[in-house]
C-alpha cells in the first residue's frame, strides 16, 4: 500500500503536505505519534472513511475491497450476543449458515471467547468486549486491517494479553495491517515496523524491526534502543 | 414480593380515603361509599349490553392505537431521517400538541358522526406524542454503530434488524405506552361528549345526567381497569418479545455449530 505524496488539511491545521509511505503488502506497521498530528486520519484515508485534498493511495490487487476496522471502543450491537456480533460480519463472503457459524466460533476460540457466545455485551468486561472485536475484524473476509488504539482504556495486564491474542490471530492470517498506538511498547512488540508521526510533510521515524515477533520481550536491548529512539521522536515533535 | 406488597398497601389506602370522604360527606350523589359502587359495578356487569358497551371503547382506543402506531412510526423514522420533512411536519406537530383536547372533540362532532369522534380525537391526540419519540430516537441514533454496521459490509436487511429497530425499541415502548394511556382517556371524553350509542363514555354521560353517581363511578372504575389491563398487555407483549429474541439469539449461536 502507498500513500504517494497527500495532502490533507482540517482548515487551517494542515495534517499531511505531500506526505509519502510505502507499506509492503501482508505487513503490521504500527503507527505512534502525539494527538493530532494524523493517527486517525491516516487510519480514515487507508479506509476511504475521508477523501484526500490532493495525493494518491495506491493499494495492491490483495489489498483492495472490504476493509476490517478495530475501533478505540469495542462498538458491539448492545442487542446481540457474543456470536451474532462475530458472525453478521461475515454475511457479506459466506453464504452458507454452517459456515459463518464455523469461522466466528474458530476466531472467538483464539480470543478464549466460546464459552461467552451467548451473552451479551452488558454481560462482559471492558476486556471481554474487546476480545469479541478483535474476532470480528479477523473473522471478516478483508486484506487490509486498520486499527486505532483499540487498547489504550484497558489495564496493562490485560492490554498485553490482548497484544499477545492479537499477535496470534495475526500469525495466523496475515493482511497488510495498520495499528495506531500511543504507546511505543506496544507498537514495537507488535509492528513489523513503526512509524511515528509529527511532520506533515515526511516520517518522523520509520524504523524497521527484524527480530521475529513472538521472539520479542519487552526488556530485549535492541527493543529497548528502539524504544529509546521513538520516545525521543515523539518527544521531540 | 416487597414491591407488591406496597402496591397492595398503596391501593388500599387510595380506598380508606375514598371511604373516609364518603363518611364525611355522607351523601349518595356527592360521593357514594365503595360498597355500593362495587355493587352497582357487579350489576352492571350481568346485563349483557356490558360487555357490548365495554368492547364498543376497547375497539375504538385498540383502532385508534393501531393507527397511531403505523402512522407515528414510518412518518417518526423519515422526520428523523429526512431533514425537511421533520420541519415540513413540524407546524402540523405542534398545532396538535398545543390544541385544547375538548376543541378536537367537538371540531370532530361537527365534521364526524359520533361513533368516528373518539377515534379521530384519539389519534390526532396521541400521533405527536409517539411521533416526537421515534423521531427523536432516529436522531439519536448511534453514529459509531451505523459506521461499523458499514464498514463490516451489512446489507441493509441486517442493518435494520440488527441494528435500526433494537436501537429505536426503547423510543418505541416509551412513545406507545403514553400514547395507550392517552388513547384511552380521549376516547372515553369523546364517548361522554357525543354520546355514541354504545361505549363506557356514553354510560358515564347517562348515569351522570341522572346523577346517579354509583354508576359513574362504576363506569370510571371500568376505564381505570382497563388502562390498567391495556398497560399490563403492553408490558407483557414487549417483555415477551425481548425473551423470544434471546432465545432465537442463543438458538443461532447453537444451532449451527
Amino acid at each position: 500500500m502507498q500513500f504517494v505524496e497527500i495532502s490533507k488539511r482540517y482548515g487551517e491545521n494542515v495534517i499531511f503536505d505531500k506526505f509519502s509511505l510505502d507499506i509492503p503488502p501482508q505487513s503490521l506497521l504500527t503507527v505512534v505519534g502525539p494527538s493530532g498530528e494524523g493517527k486517525t486520519t491516516l487510519l480514515h484515508l487507508a479506509s476511504a472513511l475521508i477523501e484526500l485534498d490532493a495525493g494518491l493511495i495506491i493499494k495492491e490487487r490483495s489489498e483492495q475491497g472490504p476493509v476490517s476496522y478495530l475501533f478505540q471502543e469495542p462498538r458491539l450491537l448492545p442487542k446481540s450476543n457474543v456470536f451474532t456480533n462475530v458472525e453478521l460480519a461475515l454475511h457479506a463472503h459466506h453464504e452458507s449458515p454452517a459456515e459463518r457459524a464455523a469461522i466466528a466460533l474458530h476466531y472467538l476460540s483464539l480470543v478464549d471467547m466460546q464459552e461467552s457466545l451467548t451473552l451479551y455485551p452488558a454481560q462482559l468486561s471492558g476486556g471481554m468486549r474487546q476480545r469479541v472485536a478483535i474476532a470480528r475484524a479477523f473473522a471478516h473476509e478483508a486484506n487490509l486491517m486498520l486499527l486505532d488504539e483499540p487498547f489504550q482504556s484497558l489495564d496493562i495486564k490485560l492490554r498485553y494479553n490482548l497484544i499477545e491474542a492479537f499477535g496470534r490471530l495475526w500469525n495466523e492470517s496475515p493482511r497488510t495491517t495498520l495499528f495506531v498506538t500511543h504507546d511505543p511498547k506496544e507498537a514495537l512488540l507488535l509492528g513489523d515496523a513503526v512509524l511515528c508521526l509529527g511532520d506533515p510533510k515526511k516520517p518522523k521515524l520509520y524504523q524497521k524491526i527484524q527480530i521475529p515477533r513472538k521472539a520479542r520481550n519487552i526488556a530485549d536491548p535492541i527493543l529497548l534502543a528502539y524504544e529509546a529512539e521513538l520516545v525521543n521522536a515523539l518527544v521531540s515533535s | 414480593m416487597r414491591r407488591n406488597l406496597i402496591l397492595l398497601g398503596s391501593s388500599l389506602l387510595l380506598l380508606l380515603l375514598w371511604q373516609a370522604g364518603a363518611f364525611i360527606l355522607d351523601s349518595q350523589i356527592l360521593l357514594p361509599k365503595v360498597g355500593p359502587v362495587l355493587s352497582t359495578l357487579l350489576s352492571l356487569a350481568k346485563d349483557p349490553p356490558f360487555t357490548r358497551n365495554l368492547m364498543a371503547t376497547v375497539f375504538r382506543a385498540l383502532e385508534s392505537f393501531l393507527i397511531i402506531m403505523v402512522a407515528a412510526t414510518s412518518l417518526g423514522v423519515l422526520a428523523g431521517r429526512i431533514g425537511w420533512f421533520s420541519l415540513f411536519l413540524k407546524p402540523f406537530v405542534t398545532v396538535l400538541k398545543a390544541i385544547p383536547v375538548m376543541s378536537i372533540i367537538l371540531l370532530a362532532f361537527i365534521w364526524f358522526t359520533s361513533g368516528t369522534v373518539p377515534l379521530f380525537s384519539a389519534f390526532l391526540m396521541g400521533f405527536p406524542v409517539m411521533y416526537v419519540q421515534i423521531e427523536q430516537g432516529v436522531l439519536q441514533l448511534d453514529k459509531n454503530l451505523e459506521q461499523m454496521c458499514d464498514l463490516y459490509e451489512f446489507t441493509p436487511r441486517m442493518k435494520i434488524f440488527h441494528f435500526v429497530i433494537p436501537s429505536l425499541i426503547p423510543s418505541f415502548v416509551t412513545g406507545a405506552k403514553t400514547a395507550l394511556s392517552m388513547v384511552w382517556k380521549v376516547v372515553i371524553a369523546a364517548e361522554v361528549l357525543t354520546v355514541p350509542k354504545y361505549g363506557v363514555g356514553s354510560r358515564m354521560h347517562l348515569a351522570q345526567v341522572q346523577l346517579d353517581t354509583d354508576k359513574v363511578l362504576s363506569w370510571t372504575l371500568m376505564a381505570i381497569f382497563l388502562t390498567a389491563v391495556g398497560d399490563l398487555l403492553f408490558d407483557g407483549i414487549v417483555f415477551g418479545c425481548g425473551k423470544l429474541k434471546i432465545r432465537w439469539d442463543s438458538r443461532r449461536a447453537t444451532c449451527n455449530l
